[in-house]
Order: C-alpha cells, then structure tokens, then sequence
C-alpha cells in the first residue's frame, strides 16, 4: 500500500502543482488542500510547498503561519507524529508557526537568488530512509529570505539533538564558506524536529536528469518511502 | 479641461466634436485622450505594423489580439507577445519594471493561456545612474515574475549612453492553452453581465497611457511619478488563478484585461472587437478610497484587475471560484446591442460615445507604397570607422570585459528561472527550452534586440534582430512559429525619428518575410526621447519555436579532446556595428547588410544538422563575435578542455574581424572526427560555406595560430566582470 499525501495551497503558493506533479511522478497518491483545511485525518503526510504565500507580506510565512491548516497540522504532529515536510516558503511558515527551531532571515546580499547547489546529509531520520549521512544532493534554490538562523548558543543543540538536516557544501561535498548561497548559520539548508523537516532547496525541481537533476527524486522517494512505513506501523 | 490638457493637437479635438456632432464633455474628453494616445493607438506606427507578414500555417490568433497565438500541436497553443514599460521605469525603476511583468502576464492569461516564462530585454545607459537604475529594474522584474511564479528563461541587455535618461525595459511572455479554452475579446453578447475582477480601483497610473508613454521626457520630471502604477503579484497570482478556472469552466463569454488607459480601455476593446455596446455604472467599480470622479475611475491604470463578460446565470458560480482567494468580483455593467458605451454614475448619464469612434476612428499615420519602398534604401555612411586593430591578447580580454558582452548571471540569477517545472534549457543558454508537461513535443524560446546595429542602418539593424532571434531558435533544431516584435524609438513627430522607425520595422518585415515567420504582435514605444535626443532605433525580437523533443537539446559546447570546431556561415570581414567596432571608436558604425537569402539557407541547414546524428553542439554566434562566443562555449564545458584554433585569414587586422565580427546567422558548430566530412557535405550541399576553426584540446587555454594564449581564467576573469565595475 502507498501513503496518501496532501500538499497544502495557501493564496499566493506557486510550486503546489510543481509538487503534486513530482509525488505523482513517483507513483504517490496526492490530494490537493486547501490553506483552510481542518480535517487531516484523510493523508499519511503533508507537504507545505514553495512560494510566496500572502505575497511574503508582512514576512516570509508569517500570515500562513496563521492558517486554520496549521492549527490541524500542529495538532497532528502532537498526537500522531504526521509526517510534514516544508519545501522553501514550507520551511518558513513552520519556522514561523514554531513547528521548526530558528528563523529564516533576508539572503546576506540581500537579493533573490536562484542557483544550483548542494546539500549534504547532516542526520538519517526514519522519515528518510536510504538518505545516509554524507549523502550529497544537487538541488535549485529559488528564494530571498533564506538564511537560516537561531540565537547564540542554540546551533550546538541543534547538532546535538539532530535537528541539523541538510547543509550546503562545495561541488567536493567539503564545507565552505564560498558554498553557502544565503548566510544561513553553518551552511544549514534544512532543518528537523520530530516527524517534521523542512528545507529551502526545492527537491520538486530536481526529478529529471534533463532538468539538470534528479536527486530530488531520491529526496522525495526517501520521504514517501518513510511515510509509507509510518502510515503502516500506524495501521 | 483642453484637449492639450489630455495630450490631443487641436485637429485631433475638432475630428471628435465632428464625429460626435457635439463638444465632449470632460469624461468623454478624457477617454478618447487615452484611446488616441500614441501607447493605445499606434497612430504612427500601424500603418507600418500592417505591412509586417502575419500568417503563416501555425498562426491561430495575428495581430490585434491582446497577443498572438501559434499552435504547437493538436492540443496545445502558445500565446506570446512583448510589451515595453519604459517611461515609468526611468521614473520608478522597480515598480516600473514589476508592473511591466504583471502587464504583460494578464494580456497572455486574457488570451486564456497560462504564462509559462517571461524573457526581460534591458537598455540602460552607461553611466553611475544607469546601474542604479538597472539594480531597481532588474528587483522590479524579479519581484514580479518570482511572487507570481512565472519562470524568466531567457534575456537581453545593453547598454549605450542614449538609453541613459530612456531606458528600456521591455517585458516578453509566454503562455500555454489547450484548444478548448480559446478565448478572447471578440466574443461578448449582448445581454452579458460585466465583471471586474481583481483589484480595488484607486488614482495610480491616471495618464500613464496618454501623458506618461505618449510624450517625450524633459528633464526632471519627477512629478510625473504618480502617473505610474503600483503592483502587486500577490494579488495577480489570485487573480491569474481565478481568471483561468474561469475559463476552464467556461464562465467567460469574453475577457479583456485592463492595462494602459484602464478600464476605458478594456471596456471600448472588448466593445469594438465584439462589435457590442455597453452600459457601465462607475459607482459600482471597487474603490480604494472614496471620491474618484468618474474621470479617475475610468482613467486609472490600479494594476491586477480583469474585465469578464458572464452570462448571468452563470455569474454565481464565477463568485463561488473567487470566494477562497477573497478576490472581489463586482458586476459593473451590462453589454448591449449596437456599439454605444453609456457610463453612469448615481444613474445619471456622465458620458455617452461610440466604442467604434474611440478604437476605430483613432487617427493613423497613413504609409504609401512609396514611403515603404523608400526605407530600404541605402543609407549614406555618416562616417567611416577608425582603423581595426590587429588581434592581440588585450583586445579579447577588452572586448569581454565590454558591458554588452559580459556574463549576465549577475542579472538572471535574481530571477526564478526554474518554477514550473519545464526549463530545460534557462538563461543560462542562447535559446532557453521548454517541456510541456504533457506533450511530447517542446519549446524554444529567443531573443534578441541588437540596437547597435540598428544605430547607423535601422534597416539593417531590423533584419539582423530577426535573423539573431532565428539563429538561435536554429541552433536548437527548433522550428520557428512565431515572433513578436517590440519596437522602441524616439518622436514620431520628428522626421529622422520616424524614419529609423519606418525603417527598423521595414527590415523587420523583410527579414520575416524572408525566413517566412509570422509577426503575430507586438508593441510599439515611442517618445524615448529627453531634452530632444532620441534612443537609438532598437527592435526585440522575441521568437517561439517547436521542438520534437525537448528533454535532449543540442548542446552548447564541446565535450571532448579532438572534436572539431566550424564556422557555419561565415560573413564578410565587416565589424560596423558590433561592440568590438563601437567599443574602440566610441560611435556605431555602418553594420554590413546581411545576406538574407544566404541567411535563410543557413537558417534551415542549421537546424536540420541540429536534429541530425553526429552533431556534438552548436551554438549562434552572440555579442562580442566568434571570440566571446567561443569563451561563452569554454564556461560551460569542462574545465579541464581548451581550444587550439588556426584562422584562416593571415593579417592581424582580418584576424580581428573574424574574431569580432557580430553578424547574425552564424554558428559554432562542435562534431567528432568521424564526422567531419559529413558536417562539410551537409552544409555544401545545401550551399552554406563552412570554415574549420580547430580542435578541443587538453588544458585550459585557448590559442590561436600558436601565436596568442589566453588561460581560461583570465578570460572567464574577464567575462564575469560585475556591472558596478566600469568597461576597461
């Protein structure tokens, strides 16, 4: 049996369709919610997809943070462990809504930036299975408030508790400086906490080698792989 | 209020009062000020745009529409035009910009289609302001077409020092619809409610049509900064979605955008291309604040709003789709039979015309035989060049480092070029490339607008952009569908001015009519003039092809030692024009004219041998010549590869125009050695010259004629200059 999976359109997403598109190409069933949606019982996992919800009005993710879905989503990964995972604007509304430590702040240079990069794998996560650490990933970034941040003292934390997921690296999968694209504190390009990970590079984009990579697909397949293990110790 | 005071001569005033049999009052006055503006109604340029081909066995929808339409396939049609937003983005350059984007993205979704990727082509001058301006344009496009989710894939700039107070900024969409949603403006019934979508109606953008786009600059005008609009892509992003479930659900009988002159506009289009009249009640238009006269309401240009002609029964049903993105849907008026547009405000009548006087009696510049046949002429060269100099190490570094020939990652990598799924190819390549999800086949998508050549011939410089947007669809193996054409020039009113206009547009429609590729719309800027000094003469060509297969398209460069380079269609020793020649002597000289009967074999022989086993890359000749082509080819390959090339051409001098000649329709070819002689028969056979250039080598170095050597660093140094840092 496969997972079902919801991916979530607050006013103002653009990669929704970009991301039911991929789960579909990985043979996943997808339903579409909506930003209203209270009612999460029906889906094995959700996806908060890219974009600029609310416009990025006020701050990136703040008002989706805001969203009737997010009161069920927090609800059900307090109770049951659902699987979430934020891609991009995902990643900043969890921040925003508190389901995701530290914050994202404005790109260093302050532009928008879309490039190639890559990420490594910082920690395994059983909502990821096959993705080993060392695991290098070439993944688009597309985003202007990027840069991963969390107060003093609380970065050794999120090592030590495995919070810390992806970090950007060097075409060598080395470590530098030169590799990280927006500021973020210690090249981190995602972040976990319990059944939620979110990240900024958009795995969705990645599922074709003649789109200048599939690794997203291995991304994705990772995680709906792990939703369906989830889904069915839950059964 | 006066006719000056709406931007009308006195003569264009008495034709109405003839026309109406009666004084305009001031509403009325208003509207045809905008609707006779130079932006709206092409008065200069149609009788010229006329004369463009327009048809061609893949064109559903030519010119007039709110953009053309060519089909890809049985299922699928793409939607594409180019407009230009250049007045307000010298006054506003990020607003200017962004709502250029947000314009030109509701004249493809009123055409049904969805947009599917923008291409920006920039002019801006040289001097400390112009990067400034450049930086606000740049965040205004990205700004929009990001929020929105539209990808840009592809783009053009320069700079000269004409653009400094008259940049241009001008904005190409692409959009995608299946045949079933086909809709437009010509098919409102009488009996059909009109809806307005979108945005609260406030006083931004009254003018902008009319007095903003329709004049010259004079200096400091900064009080014409209300006259530009502000957006907002949230809300176009909503009102994008609720306008296509629309359509899909077939709830719009007829759909017009509002753009230039607003709601005046987009009610007299969808009036006159209907053949309908209608009534409207100005007080029940959303306002942002209280108070607008019914001259504001009619002339404001408030971004994001749609106009939708709905059967009533029907109507719930659209207010059920725009209730979950709190979009406002408000039923303004009704359509009616005949073709008078009655406005009421608190039912009485405030103004009363003929929809067919304000679009169809706008006064056109009439263009006899005799005048075309005039602008092919051949024009005396102004002044002879300075002496070429002989190639040597410092004038490729020079003429990478030029502003016009640099990398533009510093520009594109501001923008999403990858949402959506599709960008095979993005700006990073000639030509970007498209899947249609969907389909099997694909889309190639070029541009170019090489204003420089243009300086000094406008004829030649019309046909080298439509051959150069051309050359790059072919070195994909793309079958040309389309182009849209968008014009930018100086004052009409001035005859120099609109000659390089007539001219420029001239060689636009012989160059088209050559390569037989329709002209399917487009747009026409003028008054890019301040203080009396005009742009040069400058045409974008945006150019939309079908590709087979889209998921593996030619590459750009080489892959491997020993593979062979050509020269597909070399030119003449000739570099007027280009920006080696204007970089050394400060002024544009005379572009050779190009060969477009040699040109269009080479076009079809290109992109035959690019759909062909054996060819390894291919890529078009761009800005900076065969030189900066070649070290655009070394940044995207290997790092490890370098280049040994022998010229044929024994003096110095000649080296150099080789090496920096820029004339369209010539390609780098890259093949194996197996396959040389079977490039060479490909190409003699079908009579285009081929020269060989030399071979991929170990190292990374380019060297020609073992004499001069450059390490790839130093020329990719070179190349990625920032635009802060000034040309050496």
């Amino acid at each position: 049996m496969s997972a079902r999976i919801g991916v979530v359109t607050f006013p103002g997403s653009n990669c929704d369709h970009d991301t039911l598109w991929a789960l579909e190409q990985l043979g996943v069933e997808t339903t579409a919610m909506w930003y209203r949606a209270e009612d999460l019982d029906h889906v094995d996992g959700v996806v908060l997809p890219g974009g600029f919800s609310y416009g990025d009005y006020l701050r990136s993710g703040a008002l989706a943070a805001q969203a009737p879905v997010l009161t069920a989503l927090q609800a059900a990964v307090e109770t049951r462990s659902l699987p979430v995972l934020g891609i991009c604007n995902g990643f900043q509304i969890l921040t925003e809504a508190g389901l995701l430590p530290g914050a994202l702040r404005p790109n260093r240079h302050g532009e928008f930036r879309c490039d190639w990069h890559t990420v490594r794998v910082v920690e395994e996560s059983r909502w990821f299975p096959g993705l080993a650490v060392g695991k290098a990933l070439r993944l688009p970034i597309a985003h202007a408030e990027g840069s991963y941040y969390v107060p003093n003292g609380q970065l050794g934390a999120l090592f030590q508790n495995g919070e810390a997921w992806l970090q950007y690296v060097d075409d060598a999968g080395r470590l530098s400086p030169m590799a990280n694209p927006n500021g973020s504190v210690a090249n981190l390009a995602g972040v976990q906490r319990g059944s939620v990970a979110a990240l900024m590079p958009h795995p969705e984009r990645a599922m074709e080698v003649f789109l200048g990579s599939d690794d997203g697909r291995q991304l994705l397949g990772a995680w709906v792989q792990g939703v369906s293990q989830e889904a069915i110790h839950a059964r | 209020m006066r006719a000056e005071d709406v931007g009308l001569t006195a003569a264009e005033y008495n034709r109405i009062v003839e026309l109406m049999g009666r004084e305009p009052n001031d509403v009325e006055l208003g509207l045809f000020g905008a609707l006779w503006s130079e932006h709206c109604s092409y008065k200069n340029s149609k009788g010229l745009l006329k004369r463009l081909p327009n048809r061609g066995p893949h064109v559903v929808q030519g010119p007039g529409a709110n953009a053309g339409v060519v089909a890809l396939d049985d299922n699928f049609e793409l939607a594409f035009k180019v407009e230009s937003h250049n007045h307000p983005s010298y006054v506003e350059p990020v607003q200017g910009a962004a709502t250029g984007v947000g314009g030109i993205l509701r004249d493809i979704i009123a055409m049904g289609a969805r947009p599917m990727a923008v291409a920006d082509l920039l002019r801006f001058g040289r001097d400390g302001h112009s990067i400034k301006l450049l930086q606000g344009v740049v965040a205004g496009v990205g700004q929009y077409g990001n929020a929105i989710g539209i990808p840009t894939v592809t783009g053009d700039v320069a700079f000269a020092q004409g653009y400094a107070k008259n940049p241009l900024v001008n904005v190409l969409a692409l959009g995608i619809r299946r045949r079933e949603d086909r809709i437009g403006a010509s098919t409102a019934q009488p009996g059909q409610l009109l809806v307005l979508l979108g945005q609260r109606t406030g006083r931004d953008g009254i003018h902008g049509a009319s007095l903003l786009a329709s004049r010259d600059f004079e200096d400091g005008r900064e009080d014409l900064r209300p006259t530009v609009q502000v957006g907002d892509p949230f809300l176009g992003k909503l009102l994008m979605e609720v306008t296509l479930a629309a359509v899909h659900a077939g709830l719009a009988g007829a759909l017009q955008d509002l753009g230039a002159a607003g709601l005046t506009s987009a009610v007299a289009e969808l009036c006159y291309s209907s053949e309908v009249g209608a009534e409207l009640h100005l007080d029940r238009v959303p306002l942002r604040e209280p108070g607008l006269s019914a001259y504001d309401i009619m002339l404001s240009e408030t971004q994001e709003r749609m106009l939708l002609a709905v059967d009533e029964r029907r109507l719930q049903e659209l207010i059920q789709l725009a209730e979950p993105f709190e979009l406002l849907c408000s039923v303004i008026g009704r359509v009616v039979e005949g073709s008078a547009l009655t406005l009421r405000q608190e039912e009485q009548v405030v103004a009363e015309v003929d929809a067919r006087w304000l679009v169809g009696e706008a006064p056109q510049r009439p263009v006899d035989d005799v005048l075309w046949n005039e602008l092919s002429a051949p024009v005396e060269e102004a002044r002879v060049p300075a002496a070429v100099p002989n190639l040597s190490v410092s004038l490729l570094l020079n003429v990478l480092g030029d502003a016009d020939v640099r990398d533009r990652k510093p520009i594109y990598r501001q923008y999403d070029s990858m949402i959506q799924t599709n960008t095979v190819r993005g700006p990073e390549g000639e030509a970007a490339v498209l899947r249609v999800k969907g389909s099997p086949a694909g889309i190639a998508l070029a541009v170019a607008g090489p204003a420089r050549w243009a300086a000094a011939d406008a004829y030649a410089g019309g046909q080298g952009a439509v051959l150069a947007a051309l050359a790059r669809l072919a070195a994909v193996g793309a079958e040309p569908l389309g182009m849209t054409d968008g014009v930018n020039a100086g004052n009409p009113d001035k005859s120099d001015s609109y000659r390089a206009m007539a001219s420029l547009i001239r060689g636009v429609a012989d160059a088209a009519e050559a390569a037989r590729v329709p002209v399917t719309g487009g747009n026409v800027s003028l008054h890019n003039e301040t203080d009396g000094r005009a742009i040069w003469p400058t045409v974008m060509i945006g150019a939309v092809g079908r590709l087979l297969d889209p998921t593996h398209p030619l590459a750009e460069t080489w892959q491997q030692v020993g593979q062979y380079l050509y020269l597909i269609n070399p030119s003449p020793l000739d570099w007027g024009g280009s920006a080696a020649q204007i970089m050394l002597d400060g002024e544009p000289g005379a572009m050779l004219r190009p060969d477009l009967a040699g040109a269009v074999r080479a076009l079809s022989a290109v992109a035959q041998w690019a759909r062909a086993d054996g060819a390894v890359a291919l890529r078009a000749i761009g800005v900076g010549g065969l030189g900066a082509t070649l070290v655009r080819m070394m940044a995207a390959g290997r790092p490890e590869l370098g280049l040994d090339m022998q010229l044929a051409e024994s003096r110095g001098q000649d080296k150099a125009l080789r090496l920096f000649n820029e004339s369209p329709a010539q390609w780098v070819a890259v093949v194996s050695p197996d396959d040389r002689h079977s490039l060479e028969s490909h190409f003699l056979e079908r009579r285009v010259p081929v020269l060989t250039l030399g071979q991929v080598t170990e190292g990374g170095q380019l060297q020609i004629d073992e004499r001069y050597r450059w390490a790839r660093t130093d020329l990719l140094r070179a190349w990625r200059r920032s635009y802060e840092e000034e040309s050496s």
